[in-house]
């Protein structure tokens, strides 16, 4: 396109039609004809008039320099601009000035000023709302504001204090009366659509009129005065009591209703049973005028039976089946299978999960939940009877399996106790107590238990005993041996001392069973307590009794006491073994750990029983275990009494092993050190890798040919000497320790390196079997001696069999990290392909951070630019000003000095023309 | 004077219940005896009399005999009257101090005869003074007394008699006061009184005491010193600290000689003293708890004082050769020497070796011992087969050893197999061949590794298997258990930290245990066993527990 931009600008206003050659009058016209809206028009046109002005000024838009690449590219049209505007900078720009205009600038002026008002009316000024919006608006916030802060004991909940709109001063309500809608209004004709906005005006005006009238009456009337405190709290005092009176007054209404409508029952009713009774529907016609006055007592009879009856019906639902023998045994078997599963879980070390034992408790919760009902029943029959056990009359059947479980107990108890009345019921599986899972354990051959038909006899003595007891209140009866049947609750270890002080030991069981009874957890609230505190100080008390001489026997029924209580303070239980595992091997004193006397081998000894020894890890098996094996490896021995001490021990941790068959390291080490130190003459060296301590003084066996060995007591283990015989002590040390390291050998047979670990026994064998020793030994020893030596050496061979090399790490091999770049299909440069997920995200971060920051600088460079420029034509107006003013003082000063200067001038001439003159 | 004050003062500190002596004695000293003289009828009638002779003496010549009637009384004394002879010395000590600084002591030339004789009779007296002194040092409660006066009439000595000016220390004197400060009757208390006042304090008496140990030491033997007096000599040594950092700070008791060069005022010198003192102490032939004493404070407190660490050689490689603890204990600084004084021990190895027997990991020094076998055995490039050996011995020896033993071992293992990765065939080995496997299936297999063999070159260690660890992977304390099992599981750690696994003890293990509040409650034994010490009824079914087969709990008559 050629020629200058005005005349280019010129022509492309001609070609849109924008300006033309002179129209006539009659063309005109002809185009405002045709043309209906005038208004489309002129939009066209200002449409095309911008179009134009875009197409004149090419620095309006950012566009690539060298036009679009790539044109065939793409689908858009060429010709179409937006594609490939990339901003339209004077727009911006425009934007940026107004915005500032408005922020900054205002802030700019306010600045260094002081005070002022704020308009914080919603929405003032906001000049995109209309003034509908607006109020709008005002309303629904000022209606939410006053709904939040209602209280809940507003009096005046009903009516609204707040405010509501109101059209000319009146109230406008929503809820109520509408007012009479323009539309409703009667002298319009309703439904006519063509209401001319003349008549409307004029009803507009003529309302206008009647209310101004209206308000101007009341004015003149009551003149508007505001009410006192006084007044607005009588006023809400009386409309609440109104209210209060409005509703009793509906209540009885409704009761009013409610009778009416009751008389008509008893027809219903009758419409309601007659179907069931249909020999009886001709009778019904006729009696129904009469039934709802004359039968009202008999039917109500009748439906108290009924209701009972229904009652009845729900609680006769069919019992649990009694089980078969079989079924019952199959359950236990199926229990003794669950338990020893979860039991080798824990032997292996993997988690138990609670989930798993909270369902068993849940089962076991619900399982008593079915027998509540009945015992509820029971006991109010026989309250009185507390339980001990079911006695010795139990079913052989769990017995036969060596299942003493006694949650089953009790299952068999309430099923017993439901035929049989005698017997009492146990309401908690812990109250079954020894006697009970004994009687079952013993049922079959109750006759050569000791145990349980002592047990057994005390019930049922107790049990007569009782009934005497009860029908004379007496409390201090004792029975034929001379035992009180009551006792207050030994709490502590004195207590429970002085308790049993006077009687003998045979009977203590007897009294701890009876104290166990007496306060038993269910009797009392407190008696939970009591009898953790009970079961603390009769573990105590055991250790305190075979620190002596004791009946073995009955120490065994007190342990099994501890353990029956162990089910039910499992903690307290623990905590007391783990004091007395604490008190011998934390003490001050530390020789402590190496002076274990009767009572604690007795305490370890239970530890064995009353907890699985199997486990991975328990918290007071693994201790007691420790406690053990420091003795076995670090004791020095310093007498007989340490080595048959040892020897103790030795046996226990093989017990404490026969499950699991853990390793213990210390107690070959122990074994083989006895019998080197034993050895009538010192061996040679060690033929092994063991440690081996100094024997004490006259602890080899000289000369006992003659002496036969026997088996190793409590008496043995204490380290002062006593009367028996020292050699026939050694001889039995001796003997013992072959047949622990027999049984160990019998023990860990599977164990890997099991040459290893008993290959040094056979070289320490046959040094006592060597010429310089055998001639000591009895023969009985010598024969022992030769048989667990063969023993072991055929155990060896057989070990050496079944021996294989390691193969520990058939792993899945380790995968090596590789070192060749992931190759990207789509790749771009400009992106980041950080494999590094983390330094990813960090770079992206910091590039945002940077834009961020480059954005915020060029703002405020624009925005100190603006200051900047306001400042300069603030100051240009200030100037100009100055500048004016300066002029005009100057011109005045000028004009006024002129006129001086001209009268100086002028004088000056005339006096120099009269000078001249003169002159 | 001034020194007869400072003397009662410092008495005063040892003894309070003698109060009142000294307070006579300082009167005493006081110019006008006359005036005090007269107070002294109340007086003990001795203490009088004591005074009075050594007023006579110091008033003339004439007197001098009851020089000999005091040493007399101090000497006596010991036996009935202690407090006699403590006022005795004290007043003795103070007639010569006036003696020596009156220059009587002194030989002068061109002196008569019988002032020759005089001078002589009084050195007499002086050293037999000393002698009593000496066993004053022995009595429990005038000890004390006797070793400051000791020191006083020591430092008099130095300055007045061989004339002022020159410096002389009273070698003899000091030595023969030492000599008696070692023996064994003289209470601990009383040196450790020396040491903290006088060694510890002045420079100078420090130097000689070692001087004068070292001479007590190379002079004889242990047998003719006795046990006793060995470890006074190595406690005394021992007690000695603080080794002097540099030569201006030192402090003299004595006034110090003034010339620059003197042996006193240079560090080095100090040092060459300690370490001869103790070079001395070691070659006399220490029997095995002192060997181990001494190797136990090596690193601490003797090293310190050596300028030439490499004297140490010998005592070290004697230990390290002797076997046992002692071996354990010296391997530290055999180490050293090898390491930073380019020690050539032959046959390192294999007396490390040797190291590794069944009370190894019994031993109290285990966790020490562990610490230098692993910088040992640190290096890569050392030969698989004797990493091997090591690590086949120490599993061996794993099989007897406490928890805390086995808890170090395991990871070290690790470590070792994860360095040298030829190793590995010890605990994963695959028969080749079939006829291998068959072979193996039908013979079994025994363990090709050689105990007995002392060479770790040849032991075969490396063809064997660890059996052991394996065994011990079902140990009964959980943790153990636990950590033998990293063995067999795949190896993704890099390495332990051995500092994290050496030092434990029974003791800490059940500690560790205790500590823990039991929360949840403990899993209780299902079945409530029929029988526990009792014995099955005879034919019946049930079994006898082990502890009921193998032990007697019938009632005993």
């Amino acid at each position: 396109m050629a020629g200058s931009q005005l005349k280019r600008l010129k022509a492309s206003l001609r070609d849109q039609g924008i300006i033309g050659p002179q129209q006539s009058k009659k063309q005109k016209r002809k185009q405002a004809e045709d043309l209906k809206g005038r208004n489309d028009k002129r939009l066209q046109r200002s449409a095309v008039l911008e179009n134009i002005r875009e197409q004149f000024n090419p620095f309006q838009f950012k566009t690539n320099a060298r036009g679009p690449k790539f044109d065939v590219t793409t689908n858009k049209p060429a010709s179409n601009k937006a594609g490939f505007i990339k901003g339209r900078p004077g727009l911006s720009k425009a934007i940026g000035e107004q915005q500032r205009r408005e922020t900054l600038l205002v802030e700019m002026e306010r600045r260094n000023k002081v005070g002022g008002i704020i308009d914080r009316r919603f929405g003032e000024d906001d000049p995109n709302m209309t003034p509908e919006e607006k109020a709008l608006q005002r309303f629904t916030l000022e209606k939410q504001r006053l709904h939040k802060k209602r209280s809940m004991f507003d009096l005046e909940d009903d009516d609204d204090a707040g405010i509501s709109l109101t059209h000319f001063g009146k109230k406008l309500d929503l809820d109520g009366e509408p007012i009479a809608d323009d539309f409703d209004e009667d002298d319009l004709p309703s439904g006519d659509e063509s209401d001319s906005d003349a008549e409307r005006k004029r009803l507009k005006r003529q309302r206008w009129e009647t209310v101004a009238e209206e308000a101007e009456e009341k004015d003149n009337e009551e003149p508007e005065r505001k009410k006192t405190k006084k007044e607005v709290m009588e006023e809400v005092i009386a409309k609440s009591k109104h209210h209060k009176y409005e509703r009793q007054a509906a209540k009885e209404e409704d009761e009013e209703l409610r009778v009416e409508l009751d008389k008509d029952l008893s027809d219903v009713r009758n419409l309601l049973f007659s179907r069931w009774k249909p020999g009886q529907e001709d009778k019904d016609p006729n009696q129904k005028p009469l039934i709802p006055g004359l039968d009202k007592s008999a039917l109500e009879k009748e439906y108290d039976v009924r209701l009972r009856q229904m009652i009845q019906d729900q609680r006769a639902k069919p019992a649990m089946r009694t089980k078969t023998e079989e079924e019952i045994a199959e359950k236990a078997a199926e229990k003794l299978k669950e338990l020893e599963e979860k039991r080798l879980k824990r032997m292996r070390g993997e988690e138990v999960s609670d989930d798993e034992e909270e369902s068993e408790d849940e089962k076991k919760s619900k399982k008593k939940g079915k027998f509540a009902a009945e015992d509820e029943v029971m006991e109010d029959e026989e309250e009185d009877e507390f339980g001990l056990g079911a006695g010795i009359k139990m079913r052989p059947t769990a017995a036969e399996l060596g299942f003493d479980d006694e949650d089953d107990f009790i299952i068999d108890d309430d099923l017993v106790a439901g035929s049989d009345a005698e017997l009492d019921v146990d309401s908690d599986d812990d109250m079954s107590s020894i006697a009970s899972d004994d009687g079952a354990v013993e049922g079959g051959d109750d006759d050569d238990d000791d145990f349980s038909k002592y047990l057994a006899e005390v019930d049922q003595k107790e049990q007569k005993d009782r009934v005497i007891r009860q029908a004379n209140n007496m409390s201090t009866e004792k029975d034929r041996d001379g035992v009180p049947y009551t006792f207050s609750c030994p709490e502590t270890f004195d207590e429970l001392v002085a308790t049993l002080a006077t009687i003998p030991m045979a009977k203590v069981p007897t009294v701890i069973q009876r104290i166990r009874a007496l306060y038993h957890p269910k009797l009392a609230a407190s008696n939970k307590e009591k009898m953790a505190h009970f079961s603390r100080a009769l573990i105590e008390y055991i250790g305190h009794i075979s620190r002596d001489d004791v009946d073995y026997a009955v120490v065994e029924t007190l342990v099994r006491h501890v353990h029956s209580l162990a089910k039910t303070y499992p903690i307290e239980i623990a905590n007391e073994y783990r004091q007395i595992l604490i008190d011998v091997s934390l003490s001050e004193d530390k020789s402590k750990p190496f002076m274990l006397d009767a009572g604690l081998l007795v305490h370890l000894t239970a530890i064995g029983t009353i907890f699985p020894t199997s486990d991975h890890f328990h918290q007071v098996v693994t201790p007691a275990m420790l406690v053990i094996g420091r003795y076995l490896g670090q004791g020095v021995p310093t007498s007989l009494g340490h080595y048959a001490t040892g020897a103790y021990l030795s046996i226990l941790a093989l017990q404490f092993q026969q499950l699991s068959k853990r390793y213990v390291p210390e107690l070959i080490n122990f074994c083989l050190d006895t019998i080197c130190a034993l050895a009538p003459e010192k061996i040679a060296s060690n033929p092994a890798f063991f440690h081996m301590f100094e024997p004490p003084q006259g602890c080899r066996i000289r000369n006992c040919q003659d002496k036969t060995p026997r088996k190793l007591n409590y008496k043995d283990t204490k380290c002062s000497q006593h009367k028996s015989d020292p050699d026939v002590q050694k001889l039995s040390i001796l003997q013992t320790t072959l047949s622990i390291l027999k049984a160990a050998a019998e023990t860990w047979s599977g164990k890997s390196a099991f040459t290893e670990t008993f290959q040094p026994a056979l070289p320490v064998i046959s040094h006592l079997l060597s010429p310089s020793c055998r001639p000591h030994l009895p023969q009985t020893l010598v024969t022992a001696l030769t048989q667990t030596s063969s023993y072991l050496s055929h155990a060896l061979r057989a070990a050496h069999l079944s021996r294989r090399n390691l193969e520990l790490h058939h792993h899945k091999p380790l995968a090596i990290k590789t070192a060749i770049p992931k190759f990207e299909d789509s790749f771009d440069p400009d992106k980041h392909y950080d494999p590094d997920r983390e330094r990813a995200e960090l770079a992206k971060l910091k590039a945002e951070h940077k834009r961020e920051k480059k954005g915020a600088m060029r703002e405020l460079r624009k925005d100190a630019r603006f200051l900047a420029r306001e400042n300069l034509q603030k100051k240009k107006i200030v100037d100009e000003a100055y500048e004016k003013k300066y002029r005009r003082i100057v011109a005045e000063i000028q004009s006024t000095e002129g006129k001086e200067s001209n009268d100086y001038e002028r004088e000056k001439e005339a006096r120099k023309r009269s000078n001249k003159r003169r002159g | 004077m001034a020194g007869k004050s400072d003397l009662s003062r410092s008495k005063r500190k040892h003894k309070g219940g003698e109060e009142p002596v000294n307070k006579r004695a300082r009167s005493a000293s006081s110019d006008d005896y006359e005036s005090e003289s007269e107070s002294d009828g109340e007086v003990d009638d001795r203490h009088s009399k004591i005074l009075l002779l050594e007023n006579e003496v110091l008033e003339s010549r004439k007197h001098y005999n009851n020089i000999a009637t005091l040493i007399g009384l101090a000497q006596k004394g010991d036996a009935q009257d202690a407090e006699v002879a403590v006022f005795a010395a004290v007043s003795l000590c103070r007639v010569f101090i006036r003696l020596l600084a009156a220059g009587s002591l002194t030989r002068k030339k061109g002196a008569s005869e019988k002032e020759e004789t005089v001078v002589r009779w009084l050195r007499e007296r002086l050293s037999e003074y000393r002698r009593v002194l000496t066993s004053m040092l022995q009595q429990e409660e005038a000890a004390l007394t006797a070793l400051t006066l000791s020191m006083r009439l020591l430092k008099a000595e130095a300055q007045y008699l061989h004339g002022a000016g020159e410096y002389s220390f009273p070698g003899v004197s000091f030595s023969e006061f030492i000599t008696g400060l070692v023996r064994p009757e003289v209470d601990d208390s009383v040196r450790a009184e020396f040491i903290e006042k006088f060694v510890d304090e002045f420079d100078d008496i420090r130097f000689y005491t070692f001087r004068t140990l070292r001479e007590i030491l190379s002079e004889s033997s242990a047998s003719t010193l006795g046990d006793d007096t060995v470890i006074n000599i190595f406690d005394f040594l021992t007690s000695i600290e603080g080794v002097p950092d540099a030569s201006e700070e030192l402090n003299f008791y004595i006034d110090p000689p003034t010339k620059k060069t003197h042996p006193l005022r240079t560090l080095s010198q100090h040092k060459k003293q300690a370490q001869e003192a103790w070079m001395a102490l070691m070659r006399l032939g220490l029997n095995k708890p002192q060997k181990k004493k001494v190797l136990e404070i090596m690193a601490t407190s003797i090293a310190p004082w050596f300028t030439k660490p490499e004297l140490l050689m010998d005592f070290l490689t004697d230990c390290y050769n002797e076997g046992g603890s002692v071996s354990l204990l010296a391997l530290s600084g055999v180490f050293f020497l090898i390491q930073e004084r380019n020690l050539d021990y032959p046959l390192f190895y294999n007396k490390l070796y040797s190291l590794l027997d069944a009370d190894l990991l019994h031993s109290k020094h285990r966790s020490r011992f562990f610490r230098l076998l692993d910088t040992f055995l640190a290096s890569s490039h050392l030969p698989a087969v004797l990493v091997a050996s090591f690590v086949k011995r120490l599993a061996r020896l794993a099989l007897n050893a406490p928890p805390s033993a086995i808890v170090a071992i395991v990871p070290w293992m690790y470590n070792i197999l994860k360095k040298h990765p030829l190793c590995t065939f010890m605990i994963h080995r695959v028969p080749r061949t079939k006829e291998e496997k068959a072979e193996i299936e039908a013979e079994g297999l025994a363990d090709p590794f050689l105990p007995d063999e002392t060479d770790p070159m040849e032991t075969r260690a490396i063809e064997s298997c660890l059996w052991e660890i394996v065994q011990l992977q079902s140990h009964y304390h959980p943790n153990v258990a636990t950590i033998a099992k990293i063995i067999s599981e795949q190896f993704t750690k890099q390495v332990y930290n051995l500092e994290d696994f050496l030092d434990h003890s029974y003791q800490s293990l059940i500690e560790a245990e205790m500590h823990k509040e039991v929360k949840k409650p403990p899993v209780v034994e299902f079945m409530i066993p029929k029988r526990i010490f009792t014995s099955a009824e005879p034919g019946s079914e049930e079994k006898n527990s082990l502890l009921v087969d193998l032990w007697d709990f019938s009632p005993q008559p």
